[in-house]
């Protein structure tokens, strides 16, 4: 099932310099582990203990999936997955 | 292209300005879309944890920002948030979570960061940093019409 994933700046090292790339999976927790094996490194810089790290934010079709299952949101064939890095800061 | 100045008119400029005093005291935040550092749009961000001193912004509203962006053909020239009691200079907290976590690598290295401080808030001053080999450093903001900036 090809889903088309939008992979952030800082990973595309990774994906050989492609912003965009092709994965087959049936939910997240296993899109990760097709992106760990097309692209070595990726997993790790993506989650902590199985879980997406706190601060990466995945859609699918634009929802996020913290509102659909998260790591056990259901893919189907044509999504669209965009990875995006949360943006804070402060003065502090 | 990192070292290059960020181009904003007049009215972009009024439209940050405003939503930075509206959210006083707290932190606001948005993101900036243009076309080679040129901004052409300013898209206000929700504050998710407003704050004096900090700020993230809403997981979701800026996915829609920045899709927003993005389907005008645009691409993300800069993210700008103010610090009401601060300096115009990233922190050492902006500079953290401008990187992937254990890296110098920016999240959005075409981006500038912008920092709006209003310790004077009768006389804002605006300030923009961008990635360049491995470190912030600041970077010249042209504004097209300083007649109308306030």
């Amino acid at each position: 099932m090809p889903v088309t994933v939008s992979i952030p700046t800082p990973l595309q090292r990774l994906s050989g310099g492609k912003v965009k790339v092709s994965c087959s999976a049936t939910s997240i927790e296993g899109l990760l582990e097709a992106l760990e094996m097309a692209h070595p490194g990726m997993k790790e810089r993506l989650t902590v203990s199985g879980k997406v790290r706190p601060f990466i934010n995945i859609y699918v079709n634009g929802e996020d999936i913290r509102t659909l299952g998260a790591e056990a949101s259901v893919l189907k064939e044509g999504d669209t997955v965009a990875i995006i890095a949360a943006i804070a800061g402060g003065h502090g | 292209m990192s070292t290059a100045a960020l181009t904003i008119a007049g009215a972009e400029l009024s439209a940050i300005l405003k939503h930075c005093r509206r959210e006083l005291p707290n932190e606001a935040c948005g993101i900036l879309g243009g076309r080679d550092r040129k901004v052409e749009s300013v898209h206000p961000v929700q504050n998710a944890h407003p704050s004096p001193s900090r700020f993230a912004m809403e997981p979701t509203a800026q996915f829609l920002a920045m899709d927003e962006v993005s389907r005008a053909g645009r691409e993300l020239v800069g993210i700008y948030h103010s610090h009401p009691n601060g300096p115009a200079v990233l922190s050492s907290v902006d500079l953290q979570e401008a990187c992937w976590p254990g890296t110098t690598s920016p999240n959005y290295p075409g981006a500038v960061q912008v920092i709006v401080s209003l310790q004077d808030c009768a006389s804002p001053v605006v300030r923009g940093y961008a990635a360049n080999r491995g470190m912030f450093i600041e970077v010249p903001i042209i504004i097209d019409e300083p007649k109308q900036v306030r």
